[in-house]
């Protein structure tokens, strides 16, 4: 597509080429929006369920192309501008990959290191062995008393730790989210929903699963507390939770 | 700086789209304005691109609601959409015009640009207003509205800066203080900018609305 041209003449018009374009890329716009809307007729949605989303996406990178490469010519234009602007594209795009594999290292911790085997668990309480605590929390002369004011109190307490740790995957009400924190507020539990037992898998979390050992960054007054508020949500069963996950208790 | 040797090298490279104000062009014979804003769109990739992959490190991660998913409102941003890609079509139009030596009828596409523009950001201020009164969803309110407000925003403020530049733009032509023709490369720069703003919310459409409501 070269335009060399006379000095004095017109350069050659692109007029019906860009009005051209402007009517794909409204079509290709149409049929991205129609895509969400399909969800309206269930057989077609589910029968190319994994299709959609990397159609949008193919359909993105079309319009980025058509729009860069067509409206703003850097398909004929020189190659430095080409290399001006599509190095540091690509830049983003590593920066955006690095960032998302990260997230994904981040809240899904690899390797058995400090977490709770089904082993530990059969006995319902293993010591922290890091933040302290190493007394299990109902030989505590206190705790019954302490439940008893955390019960008083609204385990306003535990609460309060839930929603700045554990909300991010339990959901701030305790339903869960998928692919993260299961349904605290349903009366089924993987890993036991005695206080001793919520105390061991908060305190040396789950391997395997994004659920940290959070004795790591909490005392046992604070584990003890957390636990209590999460016993206190049996049952609730909060609307739009996660489904019923291991043995009803 | 040798970038004035006046007409030294004359618009005769091959696939060069025929313009060059006098005296701006550099010793490889492009207009240093359109390099410039060449690399300029360069680190706005950089830009946006830590923007947008901000906003999804910390997607679903938000401690409380409303989630993206209570407060899009996939109607209203598909109207804006469809302006801003128009819009690109008569940035295109009017630039064309201007190297046709039409200096009135560019200034009828840039003004048409202009208010294809303005009425983008008029959603835009819509849907955040909307957002914060009804849906309670401020800048400090979570994970989700921070980067949410961060990205959009800045995304219209380039588009209110590229409406401001295209009004300014119409005037110097409606003035005559712009040759058609010979300074149509200022007209394509601008052009260049604006394309650039509807690329970037050609993907954010794509990725932060469109993929939220395929779950």
């Amino acid at each position: 597509m070269s335009h060399g041209h006379e000095v004095g003449t017109l350069p050659h018009s692109h007029k019906k080429q860009y009005i051209i374009l402007g009517i794909v890329l409204s079509i290709v716009t149409f049929i991205e929006l129609g895509i969400p809307l399909m969800k309206g007729s269930p057989e077609i949605w589910t029968a190319a369920k994994e299709l959609w989303a990397p159609l949008l996406i193919v359909l993105s990178i079309f319009k980025f192309g058509a729009v860069v490469g067509d409206f703003m010519h850097l398909r004929s234009d020189f190659t430095l501008y080409k290399i001006l602007f599509i190095s540091p594209l690509f830049l983003a795009m590593f920066s955006f990959f690095a960032i998302g594999s990260l997230s994904v290292v981040h809240f899904q911790p690899f390797g058995k290191g400090y977490a709770i085997t089904a082993q530990d668990l059969s006995d319902g309480y293993v010591p922290p062995t890091v933040g302290g605590g190493a007394e299990p929390p109902w030989a505590d002369d206190k705790f019954e008393a302490a439940f008893v004011d955390a019960q008083k109190g609204g385990f306003a307490k535990g609460k309060e730790t839930f929603t700045t740790s554990c909300a991010n995957c339990h959901r701030a009400d305790g339903g869960g989210m998928p692919g993260l924190g299961v349904n605290l507020t349903d009366v089924c539990y993987k890993h036991g929903g005695k206080i001793a037992a919520l105390y061991t898998t908060i305190s040396k979390g789950v391997s395997g699963t994004a659920m940290p050992a959070w004795q790591t960054s909490m005392d046992s007054e604070k584990l003890r507390q957390v636990a209590y508020y999460v016993h206190s949500l049996k049952g609730l069963n909060v609307a739009g939770g996660r489904d019923c996950e291991g043995p009803k208790e | 700086m040798s970038a004035h040797a006046e007409n030294l090298i004359h618009d005769d490279a091959p696939g060069h789209e025929g313009h060059g104000a006098l005296s701006e062009n550099n010793f490889l014979g492009l207009p240093n304005i359109k390099l410039a804003m060449w690399a300029f769109l360069g680190s706005e990739c950089m830009f946006f691109g830590s923007l947008i992959g901000t906003y999804f490190f910390y997607h679903g991660n938000s401690l409380g609601g409303p989630l993206p998913k209570d407060v899009f409102s996939i109607g209203i941003t598909s109207i804006s959409t469809f302006l801003l890609l128009m819009s690109s079509v008569t940035m295109a139009l009017g630039v064309d015009a201007m190297k046709q030596q039409k200096p009135l009828t560019a200034r009828t596409f840039i003004l048409l640009t202009a208010a294809l523009g303005a009425t983008f950001v008029g959603f835009q201020v819509f849907e955040f207003h909307e957002f914060y009164t009804e849906k309670h969803l401020a800048l400090s309110t979570s994970l989700f509205g921070s980067t949410f407000y961060t990205m959009t925003g800045f995304h219209g403020t380039h588009v209110t800066v590229g409406v401001i530049w295209l009004v300014i733009m119409s005037i110097l032509i409606t003035k005559k203080k712009l040759v058609p023709g010979k300074e149509a490369v200022n007209v394509e720069v601008m052009g260049l900018y604006w394309h650039f703003v509807d690329i970037v919310w050609i993907v954010i459409f794509t990725f932060v609305y469109l993929l939220e409501f395929l779950k």
